[in-house]
């Protein structure tokens, strides 16, 4: 549906996005992930035609957009960063404008308006100004006004920045509905994993204005290594027992805790079955299996060396 | 363009504080500094020449003849004193032929009063000169002084109307002036929110929207021209129908003035808008140049004063300068469209230039 071809943008001399190759497929929730000052932003306002690329492409059906931007400016729903509204003005207002300049027919105005209130469950509080709404209400109708032309492609830039997690799970679960229900395609910004992984069915990561990586979530996360860490909660512990596991082809290393032992394996092949063998074998009684999970948080880190928040 | 113009007016209805302050400092500032003049003044005369008391009852009578300003002879150290203190705006030490102002603050209604002795004086030094080369100087001068009063021909000391033009109205002037210098803020204030939208991403939102850069650009100026034009308008008819000042007989044309004026002046905001970067930088420049404006062009003073042709010509870069001289012409001297058809297109074209380099500098900042 969407797609970048080496998109690039520089600001003066600062090359802030370089070579970004990116597609949205109709109907899929893609997560664009990375920390602050990456070029997502940036990305996003050259796809929603904000801004103009120096060089690359961005089409829409095969098409370039640049030229004529009309036409995904059509199908786009686009909620920025910053919370841009009329703060003088009730939610009320704000969202009759916005159906307004998106030109939603005058006889469907009124009802769109309404469902998109209950959407982000703010319909008791439409008659009040914005500027006495708490962050996370701002941020629900800074969504809600991206919504009321029904937007083929929804593209959030860290919608959830900053506000109470009620909030911000009633967001996470907005999207996920629309996604999921009404086929919405959504691009989803984040410096927060957990998010993108509940919610994308791809991810890219950005990183100094570049992709560093991308696929699905188990796509990625084999990237990240092919290392698993378990620990094993035992009620003894024997060098014999130690060795065995030590011995075992695909096991790295072996390490004491104070109650037990914590292997690292290769990812190859599952070891679970052999532990249990080899404990059995030395009576010894194991109380406790944990399989640490890599996150995507541990992809990041792997890749760059650093964290996706400082 | 008019969804955009209608939030405007929304956070304009939600909001009205500054329409009010405007029309309330504008008629507040007009009532303090015209009041000396629309109601009758007393002015402190005084002479210390030799034989003082003749040379102040000879003015003293002169002064009083016409007009609805009171002289009224007092004591020298007094009068000094009164003026010193500000208990009075101004003094007038008179000499056998000459007079001299005493005053602390230059106010609008000093140089209404100077014109007003300047021409009693100019008056009687003519009728001296003329009486001297007469055979009978009493005889001839009681003739020139029923001629001049009752003149057979008349000149240029008539209106086009032929009402007999008494003083020039500096308080009018003033009105108009405070009018349009309130008018000036609100229309920049307004146009202005065309950079404060910007700074807030809702001006990329109405970009992604089916709106037209055009339909954007128009939204927004219409907006500033109405209710730039509204509050004007407000105020005019507060002026005219509380307050009873004179506006004239031709309301209708004296609004065609304003219309201009306000296009004008939406595109000299546009331009200045185009200057700045940041809507603060907007607040703090415009406040501070706007009141320079009646200044250089001469608006707080009597037609004719202004002579510093540096000053006069940034002066008439603006469109009040064109705006004052029209709304004069039609509110004193009655004059029909054909006369200030100048000052239109003037304004007319200032608007255009202005409002091309000022859009054109708005979407240069934009895309840096
Ligand atoms: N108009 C601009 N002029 C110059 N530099 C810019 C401009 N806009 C963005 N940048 C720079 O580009 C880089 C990327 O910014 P961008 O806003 O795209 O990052 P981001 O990934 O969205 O970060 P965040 O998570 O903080 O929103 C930053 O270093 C920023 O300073
Ligand atoms: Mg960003």
């Amino acid at each position: 549906m969407i797609e970048t071809v080496r998109l690039s943008k520089a600001f003066k001399e600062k090359v802030v996005v370089e070579d970004v190759n990116l597609y949205l497929d109709q109907g899929e929730s893609v997560g664009l992930l990375g920390p602050n000052g990456a070029g997502k932003s940036t990305t996003i306002s050259m796809i929603s035609s904000l801004l103009k690329p120096t060089s690359g492409d961005v089409k829409l059906d095969g098409q370039s957009v640049i030229r004529d931007p009309s036409k995904i400016r059509k199908v786009l729903g686009v909620v920025p960063q910053e919370i841009a509204l009329y703060q003088e003005l009730s939610a009320y207002e704000n969202l009759k404008f916005f159906g307004r300049i998106y030109r939603v027919p005058k006889d469907q105005l009124e009802s769109r308006i309404q469902e998109t209130l209950q959407m982000v469950g703010l319909q008791d509080r439409q008659k009040d100004p914005i500027k006495t709404f708490s962050g996370g209400m701002k941020r629900r109708i800074n969504i809600a006004t991206a919504l009321l032309h029904s937007p083929k492609i929804l593209i959030l830039d860290e919608p959830t920045v900053g506000i109470d997690p009620q909030s911000r799970n009633y967001i996470l679960e907005m999207v996920r509905q629309l996604n999921v229900q009404k086929g919405t395609t959504v691009l989803y910004t984040s410096h927060y994993m957990e998010e993108v992984e509940q919610l994308c069915h791809r991810v890219y990561i950005m990183d100094h204005g570049r992709v560093i990586a991308s696929g699905s979530q188990s796509e990625l996360l084999s990237i990240l290594s092919n290392e698993d860490t378990i620990k094993v909660q035992v009620n003894q512990l024997t060098d014999a027992f130690i060795t065995a596991i030590r011995n075992i082809d695909v096991v790295r290393r072996v390490e004491e805790t104070g109650d037990g032992i914590k292997i690292i394996v290769q990812k190859s092949r599952n070891i679970i079955s052999d532990l249990v063998k080899l404990a059995e074998q030395e009576n010894i009684q194991i109380l406790n299996f944990q399989m640490e999970n890599p996150s995507l948080e541990d992809v990041f880190l792997h890749l760059t060396g650093r964290t996706l928040r400082n | 363009m008019i969804p955009v113009f209608l939030a405007q007016l929304a956070k304009e209805r939600r909001n009205p504080l500054l329409i009010i302050v405007f029309v309330v400092a504008c008629i507040g500032a007009t009532m303090v500094f015209t009041g000396g003049i629309q109601t009758p003044t007393t002015i402190a005369i005084f002479s210390e020449e030799d034989h003082a008391q003749a040379i102040e009852e000879k003015w003293e009578n002169l002064l009083n003849a016409e007009g609805d300003i009171r002289f009224v002879i007092t004591d020298a150290a007094k009068a000094r004193e009164d003026v010193l203190q500000g208990r009075s705006d101004v003094a007038i030490k008179l000499f056998e032929h000459d007079y001299q102002l005493i005053a602390s603050v230059d106010l609008p209604t000093i140089q209404y009063i100077d014109h007003y002795v300047r021409k009693i004086f100019e008056k009687e030094a003519f009728i001296n000169a003329a009486a001297a080369q007469s055979n009978h100087p009493a005889a001839f001068r009681a003739d020139i002084e029923s001629k001049l009063d009752h003149p057979l021909m008349e000149m240029d000391v008539t209106a086009l109307t032929g009402d007999e033009l008494s003083s020039y109205d500096m308080g009018t002037q003033l009105m108009f002036a405070f009018t349009l210098l309130v008018a000036m803020f609100m229309i920049g204030f307004r146009v202005n929110n065309v950079l404060k939208d910007k700074v807030y991403g809702l001006w990329d939102r109405l970009i992604l929207s089916p709106v037209s850069k055009a339909g954007m650009y128009t939204g927004y100026l219409t907006y500033a021209f109405l209710i730039g034009f509204v509050q004007t308008l407000i105020i005019l008819l507060v002026f005219k129908y509380v307050l009873n000042y004179d506006l004239g007989e031709r309301f209708g044309l004296l609004m065609v003035i304003v219309a201009f004026f306000t296009f004008s002046m939406v595109s000299v905001a546009a331009l200045l808008t185009g200057l700045v970067r940041k809507p603060e930088h907007f607040y703090a420049i415009y406040p501070s140049v706007i009141p320079l404006i009646p200044l250089v062009s001469g608006a707080y003073m009597l037609p004719g004063t202004m002579t510093n042709p540096v000053l006069t010509f940034i002066g008439d870069l603006f469109p009040l300068s064109h705006a004052m001289d029209a709304i004069i012409d039609v509110v004193l001297y009655d004059a029909a469209w054909q006369d200030i058809t100048q000052s239109l297109i003037l304004m007319i074209l200032i608007g255009v230039v202005a409002m091309g380099i000022g859009i054109n500098l708005i979407e240069r900042r934009q895309s840096s």
